[in-house]
């Protein structure tokens, strides 16, 4: 595959807790490439969450690179396209990397449309009319415009992540990066969360989803990762490791949770 | 003893009094509006990752929650400020400024201490996944603190603040001992008029509780007012 199709290039990470005591990720090496629905799969502790967290620097990885759009976002200064080295500003990247949490984290003290618009006007500058009717498309688009002048704690855990969801989407990231999104929900709020992420799928977004969700990974991921203990196990299409799975932690896992 | 006679002789000076109560009205207010902004820039260098700046900060809550305020008005008036030639105006005409200006310096930089403590304590109260989900929509630190952490906080601390608000109006009465004319250095005037504390002592008393209990109250009122909007 050519490399102008690799969005984030992942190189022996490695996040050490505690002088090395703990080895939260023990040298992860994938690529994400555009498109692509990769979900993260594997016991709790394993380390997907750290993975996850490190891909936009919300954990500092102890070593290893990552390179998002070519640019080594684990280091301070990169060179740009003319040769030049320059500081790395780590809220440009941010910027591209649409995040959603386990537990929402919406601005409690706003509103649905400002939650929504306030990072598009004050960080790209977009116009607050112009950011006010793409968040009104958005919230169309999740079933929720008439939600626009609600505040967070009037909505249910659904709700709230279906616009966590659309609230990331504002930034028009390259990536979104879901971080268990439907565990922190009631069992029969957990569909429509995971409808909303499989149009985002089908529309082409490239996505990295850790989730305990099988049946979302299996129908909606294009690969599936499984990790336990900090390091990447196994990796391939879901037919694969749902179908016919080598390593025997994988194995045991599914027989867990299948 | 107290008597009928002697709050007669004291109420004759009542114009004293007034004039105490606009100087402990203007202390107050100042070192509200000061101590509150310096306890801003305080409590984010205590939070600071940058480790000098950290360390002064600390210094500076540690050194002055841990002396009288006594001893610090004496130090701001007879050493820091003793050779600054001040203004030596009379604010409205009755409040000189050259002991006022001291006055006011010590008590915002003593509240600004406790109050940087109050703003810590609410800043640090926020979930940190406000931060991470700001950061991660691409906000800088700056922008983090000013749309989603403070606004937040500020809210949290609003009790805390009101009774600190209510301290600075009782504190204020020390600046009588370097001369500053407000309340209680009108009750202490009138004492030496009429032969008597115990009279402008009470009526000293019953103007503080009129500044310092609805002040609590308003307070209290807007807090409840903002809890609406907490629930569904």
């Amino acid at each position: 595959m050519a490399t102008s199709d690799k969005l984030i290039q992942v190189k022996d990470l490695c996040k050490y807790y505690n002088r090395g005591a703990l080895h939260a990720l023990d040298g992860v090496t994938v690529d994400v490439n555009k498109g692509d629905v990769m979900v993260v799969i594997g016991p709790s502790g394993s380390g997907k969450s750290t993975f996850l967290r490190s891909l936009n620097l919300l954990e500092t990885p102890t070593s290893g690179s990552i390179l998002f759009d070519g640019v080594d976002i684990t280091k301070k200064r990169y060179k740009d396209e003319t040769g030049k080295t320059v500081k790395l500003n780590i809220d440009i990247h941010r910027q591209k990397m649409g995040m959603v949490f386990q537990h929402f984290n919406l601005f409690p003290h706003m509103t649905i449309l400002d939650n929504m618009t306030l990072a598009p006007i004050q960080v790209k500058h977009m116009p607050k009319a112009q950011a006010e009717e793409k968040a009104k498309g958005l919230l169309a688009r999740v079933g929720l415009e008439d939600r626009a002048a609600a505040y967070p704690i009037q909505l249910s855990g659904g709700q709230k992540q279906r616009i966590a969801i659309v609230r990331a989407l504002m930034m028009e990231p390259e990536v979104m990066l879901f971080d268990e999104p439907t565990s922190a929900l009631d069992p029969e709020m957990v569909g429509e969360v995971l409808n909303v992420m499989k149009e985002l799928a089908q529309a082409g977004m490239t996505m990295v989803v850790v989730t305990h969700e099988m049946g979302f990974a299996r129908e909606v991921g294009n690969r599936v990762l499984f990790m336990a203990d900090g390091k990447l196990l196994e990796q391939g299409p879901p037919e694969q490791i749902f179908g016919n799975p080598v390593h025997p932690r994988l194995k045991d896992f599914l027989s867990k949770v299948l | 003893m107290i008597s009928i006679e002697g709050f007669q002789a004291a109420f004759k000076f009542w114009m004293l009094f007034r004039d105490g109560l606009i100087c402990t009205l203007c202390l107050s207010a100042l070192t509200v509006l000061f101590g509150f902004i310096l306890a801003l820039f305080v409590a984010l260098a205590r939070m600071s990752k940058f480790w000098p700046l950290k360390a002064l900060a600390t210094v500076y809550v540690e050194v002055l929650r841990a002396t009288p305020m006594l001893v610090q008005l004496f130090i701001v008036y007879y050493v820091l400020l003793a050779g600054v030639q001040l203004p030596t105006f009379r604010l409205f005409g009755i409040i000189p400024f050259e002991r006022f200006f001291p006055g006011v310096i010590a008590l915002s930089l003593n509240s600004a201490a406790y109050l940087s403590e109050i703003i810590r304590s609410g800043v640090q109260s926020i979930d940190l996944g406000q931060t991470e989900a700001a950061r991660s929509l691409g906000m800088t630190p700056v922008q983090t603190m000013r749309f989603i952490i403070l606004p937040q906080a500020i809210k949290n601390i609003l009790p805390a603040i009101a009774n600190e608000f209510v301290t600075i109006i009782k504190e204020s009465s020390i600046c009588y001992t370097i001369g500053v004319q407000e309340l209680m250095f009108a009750a202490n005037s009138v004492k030496t008029a009429i032969y008597s504390m115990g009279e402008p002592a009470i009526i000293a008393a019953c103007v503080y509780f009129c500044l310092t209990f609805p002040t609590s109250k308003i307070i209290a009122y807007f807090e409840r007012r903002m809890r609406r909007g907490d629930k569904r």
